[in-house]
């Protein structure tokens, strides 16, 4: 059969193409437009100025953004705070939909669901009150509360002046808030695995377990890799509130990430072009994270992004 | 099979789609182009303000309403025109402001305005100033003034000159042109004691930190409980942009007074940074020693500014340093709650007898603090026309003192005053809030001092309302202190014609402003480990931080910090 040329596919499948055409054009002026601005990062940007006006400054803004010392610092905060939430956050959310997927009765099912969605719909300004609350020293710290009666310490901990419980109290706060939510996608995903399979599997004596191991996951696989890939390229983005809200200068050594980093010198200096220097950086490392894992993942055969 | 590969292709397609929707990547990059993209047709517009002023006739009344935004205080946001005072301007002008305030950190939230291009009518940028000149977002005032601003032009004539940047223009008008003494609106900076503390212990004259902690101390063992909760010896505020107020009691205690990270000799007028000083160490050492004793909270290290406020207004905290204007709510709370022993007193501490304090801002014209007109206005003559109405002396009696009959009243020789009741109301923050005093109180063109009738503008500033509004707390503690007024307690300040060095204008991205974000990141760190250190440690870990300190550009902000304070005595403005 010959090849249809481009042109008569296209007007073949015009429906389609013009389905398609305003997303385009929303994915054009609001992601590749803005591309622009990132001119922004060569120049001694003043705003209000007038382009041709504008101090050009080269590579200066990345310069000071390599040179700085606390740059790597912050790289690492991110890295490792990005890393722990991305592990975390797989481990826990499969496993929870997993242990959600094998109830039978319903409304337990539902209210469990229920009150693990509820804490990612509190703001962080919230949450992390709520936080500081229970890691306090004062009566209303729950925490020390109940170490301290179990005798496992003898006096109260101050959890937020510790840098090293930093990474530890923000994993944990994460999953806590985005436990639930995280389920959801995964909760669809098992509704999609052929019923068949589990008949079949119950017919030939496999064990919960072993449905578990050998339908469920399986079944579950090219939604976790996917997830995984996107993830990747995100992995810059260790989010901000958390961070800010938790931290500070006792454990500013733990929690400053990139985003802190570019607000301190960036934002609030009015220095904008080194806030633009940074995004810049962020969205180069995280295109190459992406287009890695996606080249690793069709390497290994497995299902993947594009 | 293709069933389940096309399943699984949609849920993909909404995966990525949701979190494309969610990603936020390009935001910076989106936000300052479309700034660049609107920036310049604003200016463009700005350039010609007698245009659109033409446009409105001399008496316009057609109801207008403007956005203001106040970066220097927090306040509750709303419509002029819902309260009392901004009705009757309304009347008088048709114009509405919608105020706005300051939530969270003032310079980011400038950084982002003026990045979008998101800009109110009518702006308080505070120390954001140079922020604003800097992006051309405030217009020339001059023209206007000259036009539109009789009643402004005769206030503040005295000052003219000093209102004028660089270039000639006035970006700002200031707030407070004085007319005989100088108002203060907060107490100074000052180490806040518990009245319960002085009341126990016979009213002693406090001048020493060392007697302040002695105090706090043998209080502590007696009461080791105040309201069923454990007593708080001494708190600190360490919190993001407020960390100053842990570093800046340093200098005082020597008796210097504060200009923000530098102290300039006398003499030879030399600037230098405070930061690894001796006073410094022996500031933080003594918060060591307090610590060691169990006197210092451990927590106000890490708490943030509500939970700072929230623990004070409990009346467990014995002592702390402040400035007046930064625990108002706690002040409130306490005054509120009615047990005055709970209340504070504050003293202009230093480290040793005999040094004399300089807590006290010399009086000066604060030219770059004040308000001024966004690029983005319409229309910037009626702005103009309502500042200068409202500075008409009957409407600034009015702004200050509210209607006769009222607010306040006028005895057989024209003074004012307030009767108890008028005094209690008047106090009331809820009351402040719906009549209107809340709004108009200062962030406006006004006068200040006295007004031509020798009234005070300020009824707490008239005599015959002081010693009314006094409890009866106040008046034993007044009297056994010897003082008129509770700002009485500080020595006169100095002479100095280059104060203060803090208020100069950085330059975004100059070493001087890295500097001081980077100190204040190192001092954030080091500070509170300092602190709660053990004593025999601190010597050492103090010499670590002083290493780290000078790895800091300090000799470029010394520099900078003496080219501002050299300029200052020839007379330029900086």
């Amino acid at each position: 059969m010959v090849r249809k040329s481009l042109l008569s596919k296209l007007i073949e499948q015009r429906t389609l193409v013009l389905m398609s055409v305003p997303l385009l054009l929303w994915l054009f002026v609001f992601r590749y437009i803005p591309v622009w601005g990132w001119t922004i990062a060569f120049q001694h940007f003043r705003p209000g100025t007038k382009l041709f006006d504008q101090e050009w400054v080269g590579f200066d803004n990345f310069k000071f953004l390599f040179q700085d010392e606390s740059f790597y610092r912050v790289m690492r905060n991110t890295l490792a705070m990005s890393s722990i939430n991305l592990v975390l956050g797989f481990i826990t959310a499969i496993t929870l939909a997993i242990l959600l997927n094998e109830l039978r009765h319903l409304y337990f099912k539902r209210i469990v669901q229920t009150i693990s969605y509820m804490p990612h719909f509190i703001s962080w300004v919230v949450a992390s009150s709520i936080i500081v609350n229970a890691l306090s020293t004062e009566s209303t710290g729950i925490v020390n509360l109940i170490l301290l009666k179990l005798g496992i310490i003898q006096e109260p901990i101050l959890w937020l002046a510790e840098g090293k419980y930093f990474w530890g109290i923000l994993g944990t706060a994460e999953v806590w808030k985005n436990l639930g939510w995280n389920t959801i996608i995964y909760l669809a995903a098992i509704t999609t695995i052929d019923p068949a399979q589990y008949e079949a599997a119950e017919i030939d004596g496999a064990s919960r377990l072993q449905r578990i191991l050998y339908i469920t996951l399986p079944g579950l696989k090219p939604v976790i890799v996917i997830l995984l890939i996107l993830n990747l390229g995100n992995i810059l983005e260790s989010g901000f509130e958390p961070q800010y809200l938790l931290g500070n200068g006792l454990t500013a050594d733990y929690s400053d990430n990139l985003d802190i980093f570019v607000l301190k010198y960036g934002i609030a200096m009015g220095n904008f072009s080194f806030a633009t220097a940074a995004g810049v950086f962020k969205t180069v490392i995280s295109f190459i994270l992406l287009f890695s894992a996606n080249h690793i993942a069709k390497r290994l055969g497995q299902p993947r992004l594009f | 099979m293709k069933a389940t590969k096309m399943r699984f292709f949609l849920l993909a397609l909404v995966i990525m789609l949701a979190l494309a929707g969610c990603t936020k990547g390009n935001n910076e990059a989106k936000d300052s182009s479309s700034a660049s993209a609107n920036s310049p047709s604003a200016s463009e517009s700005s350039g010609d303000p007698s245009s659109s002023a033409s446009a409105s006739s001399e008496a316009d009344k057609t109801p207008v309403t403007f956005s203001y935004f106040n970066a220097a205080v927090a306040g509750k946001d709303g419509n002029t025109n819902e309260t009392v005072l901004g009705k009757l301007l309304e009347d008088q002008t048709g114009v509405n402001f919608k105020m706005e305030h300051l939530v969270g950190d003032l310079n980011t939230k400038l950084g982002v305005m003026i990045a979008s291009g998101d800009l109110p009518d009518v702006m308080v940028p505070d120390s954001g100033i140079d922020k604003m000149l800097d992006a051309k977002a405030f217009i020339p005032l001059n023209e206007l003034l000259d036009k539109y601003g009789p009643n402004i032009k005769k206030l503040y004539g005295p000052y003219w000159e000093d209102m004028k940047s660089p270039d000639g223009n006035i970006y700002i008008i200031p707030f407070a042109a004085n007319n005989g003494f100088v108002p203060d609106m907060y107490q100074p900076g000052a180490f806040y004691i518990q009245r319960g503390v002085l009341k126990e212990f016979g009213y002693p004259k406090i001048t020493t930190l060392d007697e302040y902690f002695d105090l706090i101390k043998k209080y502590k063992e007696k009461h080791p409980q105040i309201n069923g909760g454990d007593t708080i010896g001494f708190d600190v505020l360490t919190d993001d942009w407020r960390f100053f107020t842990l570093t800046n009691p340093a200098p005082n205690l020597a008796g210097l007074p504060n200009e923000g990270e530098v102290f300039v000799d006398m003499q030879s007028h030399h600037a230098a940074v405070t930061g690894d000083k001796d006073f410094m160490k022996r500031w933080i050492q003594k918060l060591n020693e307090a610590n060691s004793q169990g006197l210092l909270d451990k927590e106000s290290l890490v708490a943030k500014y509500d939970q700072y406020i929230a623990k004070l207004s409990t009346g467990r905290v014995l002592g702390f340093f402040d400035y007046g204007w930064q625990i108002i709510p706690a002040q409130q709370n306490l005054l509120q709650a009615g047990d005055d022993d709970r209340r504070y007193m504050g003293f202009p501490l230093v480290f040793d007898k005999g040094t004399k304090d300089q807590y006290m801002d010399p009086p000066k014209f604060v030219a770059n603090r004040g308000i001024g007109i966004t690029s983005k206005a319409q229309d910037p003559a009626r702005i103009i026309q309502y500042f200068d109405n409202m500075v008409k002396e009957e409407n600034q009696k009015l702004l200050f003192w509210g209607e006769k009959g009222k607010t306040y009243e006028v005895d057989d020789k024209g003074r004012f005053y307030q009767t108890d009741e008028q005094i209690k109301q008047t106090q009331n923050p809820d009351f402040q809030q719906s009549y209107g005093f809340k709004y108009y109180s200062y962030y406006w063109p006004m006068g200040a001092g006295l007004f031509s009738d020798g009234n005070s503008y300020f009824a707490d500033r008239q005599p015959e309302v002081i010693e009314k509004s006094y409890s009866e707390g106040d008046k034993t503690l007044l009297n056994a202190y010897g003082l008129k007024v509770f700002t009485d307690v500080y020595s006169p300040p100095d002479e100095r014609k280059w104060y203060p060095v803090w208020t100069a204008n950085k330059q975004q991205g100059s070493p001087e402003q890295i500097f001081e974000q980077k100190k204040t990141d190192l001092q954030r760190k080091a500070f509170p480990k300092l602190i709660l250190a053990a004593p025999a440690k601190f010597d050492a870990l103090w010499n670590d931080y002083v290493a780290d300190f000078n790895k800091l550009d300090v000799k470029a902000y010394e520099d900078w910090a003496n080219g501002v304070v050299q300029d200052r005595l020839n007379g330029k403005k900086r």
